[in-house]
């Protein structure tokens, strides 16, 4: 087949046929895909308690808010009981377990991908280079923490609720002696 | 009182059912004994001896518990208390009717090892939540009888 390399090649000339290599234009396929967002695993809901595997709060029980269009999980601690705030991350370093909260929906507008956009550093001319930035942002911005709060103003209650929850999420995952994780049912 | 008591002669039949209580087997494999299958496509089940195939291999029918009849190892079973009458090589049918009369299953759900099979099964099957629920009580449980011990400890 002629189109085995990533451009089409299309003749000035109407016919393959005695066509003349160098005045053909080279134009890249159409890329007819569509991006979606992450299938989200069956096991994960809205209010399933979810154990982080990997980052700064691995071994960490967090519950499951709700999956952001570009495919990551929304989770948070709640941030008073074990100190995970609204974070985002991936399915695939995630256990879901079959325990679920049941949290009202939270219909947030500033939930998405957006606001964990890092703020872009804003760039010094050389002279100003040379003198330290004596004043600095703090580094969680007042409007995450409001948000936070909010958010957790939800959950929490919601996970008091349920005998022994909260101590179950302020604890870590860890694996004892004789369990092994394929043989375990979370 | 109590010692004179004792001193009086018991029944041949008495006797004989105390020897068999001092016997180092009681249960045997025998045709009519229900076993349990430990190991195999049938694990968990309860079954009844039909025949004996050879030294090693028992042909076992459990209509009410949803074992078919096939051969088995004997190493793959434990035999139970549980004993009913049917002759050797008896249709499923019969095993069946026997079964139920001898009521066998309910019979075994007061045995120990139904009851340690039952908790390892649901140990098992316990999601990451209840086994922290298990642990807490466990460490909870276990620093109660410590504290205890050391106050009785203390005391005397």
């Amino acid at each position: 087949c002629k189109q085995q390399h990533d451009q089409a090649v299309v003749s000035t000339q109407s016919g393959h046929y005695g066509r003349d290599p160098t005045e053909d234009v080279k134009r890249p396929l159409t890329n007819r895909r569509k991006v979606k967002p992450t299938k989200l695993r069956s096991s994960i809901k809205p209010g399933t308690v979810l154990i982080l595997l990997a980052g700064a709060h691995r071994g960490k029980r967090v519950i499951f808010l709700k999956q952001l269009p570009s495919g990551l999980l929304l989770v948070t601690g709640p941030y008073k009981i074990n100190g995970v705030p609204l974070r985002r991350v991936d399915q695939a370093y995630v256990i879901a377990t079959s325990t679920v909260v049941e949290i009202p929906a939270i219909a947030n507008d500033k939930l998405t991908d957006a606001m964990f956009k890092r703020k872009a550093k804003p760039t010094k001319n050389e002279r100003e280079m040379f003198i330290e930035n004596t004043s600095e942002e703090p580094k969680i911005s007042a409007e995450r923490i409001a948000l936070q709060k909010e958010v957790d103003a939800v959950v929490v209650p919601a996970v008091k609720k349920v005998e022994m929850l909260p101590s179950y999420l302020r604890s870590k995952f860890t694996l004892t002696k004789g369990q092994f994780p394929h043989q375990l049912k979370f | 009182k109590q010692w004179y008591q004792r001193r009086v002669a018991i029944t041949a039949g008495e006797y004989k059912s105390y020897l068999s209580t001092r016997m180092l087997y009681q249960r045997y494999i025998e045709v009519g004994r229900v076993c349990y299958i430990r190991l195999g496509d049938y694990a968990g089940k309860l079954c009844v001896i039909v025949d004996l195939v050879d030294q090693k291999h028992l042909l076992v029918d459990g209509p009410t518990t949803g074992v078919p009849r096939t051969v088995v190892r004997i190493n793959q079973v434990s035999i139970t208390d549980i004993k009913i009458d049917i002759p050797r090589g008896c249709k499923s049918k019969k095993v069946r009717v026997e079964s139920e009369k001898a009521e066998v299953t309910s019979k075994f759900q007061n045995s120990g090892l139904f009851k340690k099979a039952e908790a390892k099964r649901s140990k098992a099957a316990m999601d990451d939540f209840g086994r922290f629920k298990a642990r807490v009580a466990k460490v909870s449980r276990n620093r109660k009888i410590r504290s205890t011990v050391r106050k009785l400890k203390k005391s005397s």
